[in-house]
């Protein structure tokens, strides 16, 4: 591993490594029609995919014949790679951050990667009506929190409707703890729109402020109270809603009051009846983010479809397929495959989930989610075509450098396994104890 | 037992009985209450840690300060005097963070459950936001509640120990430490810097009550400090004029939190690090770390923020209620294995750092603790230093603490040879200019 | 929706259980695939497979238009029929009171109109092994929680639905557990290493006694004892003491593998080894006691950080290099419908595609006593058969029609009557 903490390393990294161009490919760069064919890589960034390129001098070639080169898969929602998820002790905790508690070494991060996801939206838990910050990281596996973050990448909030805000699913809801509102779908409604009108007050009061202070009347600064500055980030288009919901009483609901405060969802997450709604969805101009096949662990799943993600697709809606699973988000490629089966996508279409829309959806489109020239390197290559069970990654870049190699890590388990050996005899009473060797 | 050896004044011959013993652990030099007499140490090798080492050297000690020391010291007629011969002489060990004599924890609003230490008294209600101020009683001072009687005073000065930065550490904004002396002594006496900074951790309350997440309890501290910039605007505008103004609340978690004069933040594993590096440095405060035991792994962005960084000497092991058929991660079986060369790259690096105790109750494993950075490329200076002068640095006490020089606290430890040596045996200990002679064990190492 | 033409046109047809279903590719299982075949069917069994079948006068004969026929999946363990909604407990069936409940039999609390059939049969899956236990959680059930049912996706009552209602006994066998999860408490409780082992020889000693329960009464009622009562609990043991029910024995990781074999070896009892996702150096165990294994998914996440990757995507694999018999099961009812592609994963990292197919038909069938009737397109078998325009483990392929006892089910369900519904709406 190079020196995990230092993003000018990693950069200087990225701008010293040479260029290096994947040949004889299926490439599936899912915005245009696929072809065999190369991809340059310079500087991180794709500098060029075609049927034919210029191959830069000193550039390592990697023979692909065979196997299929993909954009980097993008989970919209997330929870891997943190030490929290939930501040689930007040209705409204938008105060606290997934960008404060990024665990960069978090194994769930190498296995998301080993399965071509190369970028992923870190959402805060359904816990509370108005849950907390999101982050947008990058699965540089072997950096440090900070430089996992996706730089440039809009920030969002999370929001959540129904059973898990109302805490039907809580432990303490089991226990003798006592209820907190909101307790029901109507109190959820409300929770936000408190806070939003709370919100609206707190932006006023910044902008009297602001007013006094250019016209140069004194003026004291109001409190900062980090609760309410996401919220107003929120309604001047600054951040972005996620909304965790399910019912399509509570999708209408949550769009309305959006509407009612002028601001606009962004995305409604797992939204498991928003094929029932797809046309308000569609007309609001939220993006939806769904599983392929969850069903029937709680009452608001009962009416999940698989069909969900292609009626909404069909009916205007920008579609992505997420993971919200450690599990799932390792083959986020055979998940997005289901939607053929169900509901008849086409490849491209379905392809299209789990790169260019969540891209879209997370406003990062101009860098990542396609292979197009300029666009960020990231890239997954497959033994097999990547809408197939049988399909394994082999080869992952992020930014141009190769993050996950599935040769590499075959080659490396024995001596992971020596070298655990030798630090289990080490600590063996009795042993001698050396010095350690210090890691670089 | 060498009580009543011939410079010691005459006291009648004690009769302990041997349960006692251990307990009473030192005895202080008979009259401590009073004014200390002059103490000479004669031909003893003496290490300052500021200066060179001398090789035969006097030392006075007068009112409890270091009067003078060299090659030729005039003693004066009525000081003790003690033959060090074959002894040497260092300033006295200061444990950088610890609970010592800190007094009582005091009860805090959303401390419910019992996941959070020692339980609550009954009633502690959840907390619903950071305006209930949730954990945090920033505004107790250990200096304030010391307990002088705490035994545990005497168990560590036998080891050597003659200072230690002391903290309320519960919750989240635990209270202000205080560098005090291990004396027997009055609580007022035994202070040697009544603040020295506040003490925070990232602790969560109980189940329903704020902050209940890692990410809550940061944005709690966030909180806190914009709150307190915003009510020092509101004081100095109502301080300036009152009339037609609300009075802005009392509030005593922000007045402790302004009173800080830095902040101790964890960071133990490497991303605790940065992540406490980076809170301190949007907080505009200046920070403490402790924890330090993957700070091998950051080195650089330490050194780079100039924050300095407490290391625990409580290395990790393994848990002793663990399955031991577990395979443990190599992750964890590294870190078990480097953390204790942590001490050796600050000091590459040239970061500062000091040792702490991190709950550790004898001071013979705090020794064992630092005899291992030791065994893993700490040169023996650096961590004599680690727990003199560095801390006396860290907490602003180095004009006071640390070193052997005139005008200094006479806190000295006198040794029969290197003092992390398993063989060596502590032979005094001078606190405020007070001699100490430890009681030895019988098989005290 | 071609799906949808096709079972239309196929519920026009006559004589439902006797049809002659021609212009496809078979794949038996048992034998190599078969192109350009035929199935003749009748009275729900199979008659006939073959290249050269003639249609015999005025039998349906149904044009599989050039899908592929696999024989109807097993999966080897879901709660289907006992559980709706995982988190509504006023549905759930699974995990009665008590620690010893042999006497139980899922079949019996089978909801036949359960949406799960449909919603499970669609993809392909024609019988499952129910089971009285949760395990997905940690929850209820207790250390013998009842027998494991075996049934088909089809029928207007559990009776119908019967293959086997005591396909095994199910036995959870005692695991040290370190952590426990409270209501009330966010995160799970650590429990000291050594308490945590005396629960567990407390609970093993509970296990041992009941058997020796058992022995005693099965002695008692060899001889004849006159004075004998009847002990329903213990009555229920007695077929799986004479070795003809199997045990169904649940263990996962390399330790409680070795002890529950140990234990199945001391009590000569038919052992199927269960819920196994880590038997490490067990695995010679499992190979020298020759029981069959039913898996858990193989998409389960490794155990521990340092696993490989492909850890549990890679144990099939390494099951069949050791020549060890398994079979797939869910171990949940949500994904119950996957069982197929969990196959697929087991082929792409290392098992033979051939052998993966086999995991969810014939291995199943033959670990379950089911291997003459079920898991294979075989003459006299029953013509549990999916008809399909691809490979069933494919996720792109579409299952078109499906037959059990040689009646076209169809592939209709809730869900695809809210998709014509919503995909209708104005």
């Amino acid at each position: 591993m190079k020196h995990p903490y230092s993003l000018a390393l990693l950069t200087q990294a990225i701008l010293a490594a040479p260029p290096v161009v994947i040949r004889n490919a299926h490439v599936i760069p899912v915005t245009r029609p696929a072809f065999t064919g190369s991809v340059v890589i310079e500087n991180g960034r794709i500098r060029q995919a075609a049927e034919q390129v210029t191959v830069p001098q000193g550039a390592t070639i990697i023979d692909a014949a065979g196997q299929y080169l993909m954009p980097g898969i993008i989970d919209c929602h997330s929870h891997i790679g943190v030490e929290a998820i939930n501040e689930g002790s007040v209705s409204v905790s938008s105060m606290a951050g997934i960008e404060d508690v990024i665990a960069p070494e978090e194994i769930a991060i190498y296995r998301a990667l080993a399965g071509g996801v190369t970028t992923a939206n870190v959402l805060h838990g359904s816990a509370n009506s108005i849950g907390g910050k999101c982050a947008v990281i990058k699965l540089r596996w072997g950096a440090s929190a900070r430089e996992m973050l996706f730089e440039g990448a809009k920030p969002g909030i999370k929001f959540a409707l129904g059973e898990n805000p109302k805490r039907t699913n809580s432990p303490s809801s089991r226990g003798a703890g006592t209820a907190r509102y909101p307790t029901t779908r109507m109190g959820v409604e409300d929770v936000i729109r408190e806070a939003f009108t709370e919100a609206k007050a707190y932006q006023k009061e910044w902008r009297e402020y602001q007013l006094k202070t250019e016209r140069r009347e004194p003026a004291i600064a109001p409190r900062r109270d980090f609760k309410l500055e996401p919220l107003v980030d929120v309604l001047e288009n600054r951040r972005f809603v996620h909304a965790h919901c399910y019912r399509s009483d509570e999708i209408l609901m949550l769009l309305r009051v959006a509407e009612e405060f002028g601001f606009r969802i962004r995305t409604l997450q797992h939204v498991l009846e928003g094929y029932k709604v797809a046309k308000e969805i569609a007309a609001h101009g939220a993006g939806a983010s769904t599983f392929s096949d969850w069903w029937a662990y709680k009452v608001e799943a009962y009416d999940a479809i698989p069909y969900n993600a292609a009626i909404m697709l069909k009916k205007g809606v920008l579609v992505s397929i997420n993971s919200d699973s450690p599990d799932v988000i390792r083959r986020l490629n055979t998940e997005a495959a289901k939607t053929m089966r169900y509901g008849g996508l086409t490849e491209t279409e379905a392809l299209s989930l789990i790169t260019i829309n969540p891209a879209r959806q997370l406003e990062i489109d101009g860098r990542v989610g396609s292979i197009d020239t300029g666009k960020d390197a990231d890239l997954v290559l497959f033994d097999k075509h990547p809408l197939s069970n049988y399909a394994v990654a082999q080869k992952v870049f992020v930014d141009g450098e190769l993050r996950f190699d599935r040769a590499r890590d075959l080659a490396a388990r024995p001596e992971r396994e020596a070298a655990r050996q030798a630090l289990l005899e080490r600590e063996r009473p009795g042993a001698r104890r050396a010095p350690a060797r210090r890691a670089q | 037992m060498i009580l009543g050896q011939a410079d010691s004044p005459p006291m009648k011959p004690l009769r302990i009985p041997p349960c006692a013993r251990a307990a009473l652990a030192l005895l202080p030099f008979l009259g401590a209450a009073a004014d200390p007499p002059a103490l000479a140490v004669r031909n003893a090798r003496i290490v300052t840690v500021t200066g060179p080492v001398l090789e035969n050297g006097t030392l006075l000690v007068r009112n409890g300060l270091i009067e003078a020391l060299g090659g030729n010291v005039p003693v004066p007629a009525n000081a003790w005097v003690l033959d060090g011969a074959g002894l040497t002489v260092y300033p006295g060990l200061m444990d950088a963070l610890s609970t010592l004599a800190a007094g009582a924890d005091l009860p805090q609003p959303g401390a419910a459950s019992p996941r959070n230490g020692p339980s609550a008294p009954s009633g502690a209600t959840p907390a619903r936001g950071p305006e209930d101020r949730p954990l945090t009683t920033s505004w107790i001072k250990a200096a304030d509640t010391l307990q002088a009687a705490d035994r545990n005073i005497d168990l560590f000065r036998q080891a050597g120990f003659t200072g230690a930065a002391t903290f309320p550490t519960r919750g989240i904004f635990g209270g202000h430490g205080a560098v005090i002396n291990l004396a027997s002594a009055p609580a007022g006496k035994m202070v040697v810097e009544p603040s020295v900074g506040l003490y925070a951790a990232l602790a969560t309350g109980g189940a329903g009550s704020f902050p209940s997440s890692l990410m809550g309890s940061i944005s709690y501290i966030r909180q806190i400090y914009a709150d307190a910039a915003h009510y020092v605007a509101m004081k100095e505008a109502y301080a300036a004029n009152a009339r037609g103004r609300q009075r802005p609340a009392y509030d005593r978690a922000l007045e402790g939190v302004l009173e800080a004069r830095r902040l101790l933040l964890p960071g133990s594993r490497a991303v605790e690090i940065e992540r406490s590096l980076r809170l301190a440095a949007e907080l505009k405060v200046r920070a403490v770390l402790y924890g330090g035991h993957e700070a091998y792994r950051v080195t650089e962005p330490l050194k780079q923020s100039g924050m300095p960084i407490l290391v625990s000497v409580k290395w990790p092991e393994r848990d002793p209620n663990g399955d031991p058929d577990e395979v443990e991660s190599l992750r964890q079986l590294r870190l078990r294995a480097q953390a204790p060369g942590s001490p050796a790259a600050l000091a590459q690096a040239g970061v500062r750092f000091a040792f702490y105790s991190d709950g550790l109750q004898s001071p013979d494993q705090i020794k064992r603790g630092v005899r291992r950075a030791i065994e893993n490329g700490l040169d023996e200076t650096a961590a004599l230093r680690a727990m003199t002068l560095a801390p006396a640095e860290i907490f602003g006490v180095a004009d006071r603490l640390g070193s052997i020089e005139p005008g200094k606290i006479a806190n000295l430890v006198i040794a029969d040879g290197p003092l992390f040596a398993e063989t060596t045996r502590i032979r005094y200990v001078v606190v405020d200019g007070v001699k100490y002679e430890p009681v030895q064990r019988e098989n005290a190492r | 929706m071609r799906a949808l033409y096709l079972a239309a046109a196929l519920a026009a047809a006559l004589h439902a259980e006797t049809f002659l279903l021609r212009n496809v590719t078979v794949h038996p299982v048992s034998d190599p695939d078969i192109p350009n075949a035929a199935i003749l069917v009748r009275d729900g069994r199979i008659a006939d497979v073959g290249t050269r079948l003639a249609a015999p006068k005025g039998i349906r004969v149904i044009d599989g238009k050039g899908q592929h026929v696999f024989p109807g999946m097993i999966n080897s363990a879901t709660m289907i029929g006992l559980s709706e909604v995982g988190a509504v407990s006023a549905g759930n069936d699974v995990g009665e009171a008590g620690d010893f409940n042999p006497q139980l039999r899922p079949l019996i609390a089978v909801n036949p109109d359960s949406e799960h059939i449909p919603v499970t049969r669609a993809n392909g899956i024609t019988s499952v092994v129910t089971l009285p236990v949760s395990l997905t959680g940690t929850s209820g059930g207790g250390i013998i929680p009842g027998h494991a049912s075996l049934l088909r996706l089809d029928g207007w009552t559990w009776e119908e639905m019967e293959i086997n209602r005591a396909a095994a006994m199910v036995l959870q066998f005692p695991e040290v557990r370190l952590s426990i999860n409270t209501p009330g408490e966010l995160r799970p409780v650590r429990i000291p290493f050594l308490e945590a082992r005396r629960t567990y020889e407390s609970r093993l000693r509970d296990l041992t006694t009941f058997f020796e329960n058992a022995r005693r009464y099965q002695r008692a009622r060899t001889a004849g004892d006159a004075q004998l009562r009847t002990d329903i609990r213990l009555e229920a043991m007695l077929p799986v003491l004479e070795g003809k029910v199997p045990v169904l024995l649940l263990a996962g990781n390399e330790r409680a593998i070795r002890e529950a074999l140990a234990f199945g070896g001391r009590e000569k009892l038919k052992v199927i080894l269960g819920g196994v996702r880590d038997p490490g150096a067990a695995m010679a165990a499992i190979k020298a006691a020759g029981v069959p294994v039913i898996l858990r998914e193989p998409t389960d996440l490794p155990g521990r950080e340092d696993d490989p990757y492909d850890h549990n995507y890679s144990l099939p694999a390494r099951l069949h290099k050791e020549g060890i018999r398994f079979a797939l099961g869910s171990f949940n009812n949500q994904f119950a419908r996957n069982i197929g592609f969990q196959a697929a994963f087991a082929a792409a990292y290392g098992l033979p595609p051939q052998e993966a197919l086999r995991s969810v038909t014939l291995s199943p069938a033959t670990i379950w006593g089911q291997d003459d009737s079920l898991g294979s397109i075989e003459k006299g078998k029953w013509a549990d058969l999916v008809l399909a325009d691809g490979d069933i483990l494919e996720p792109r392929t579409n299952v078109t029609q499906v037959f059990i006892h040689g009646r076209e089910t169809g592939v209709e369900s809730k869900h695809t009557r809210l998709y014509r519904r919503y995909l209708a709406r104005p």
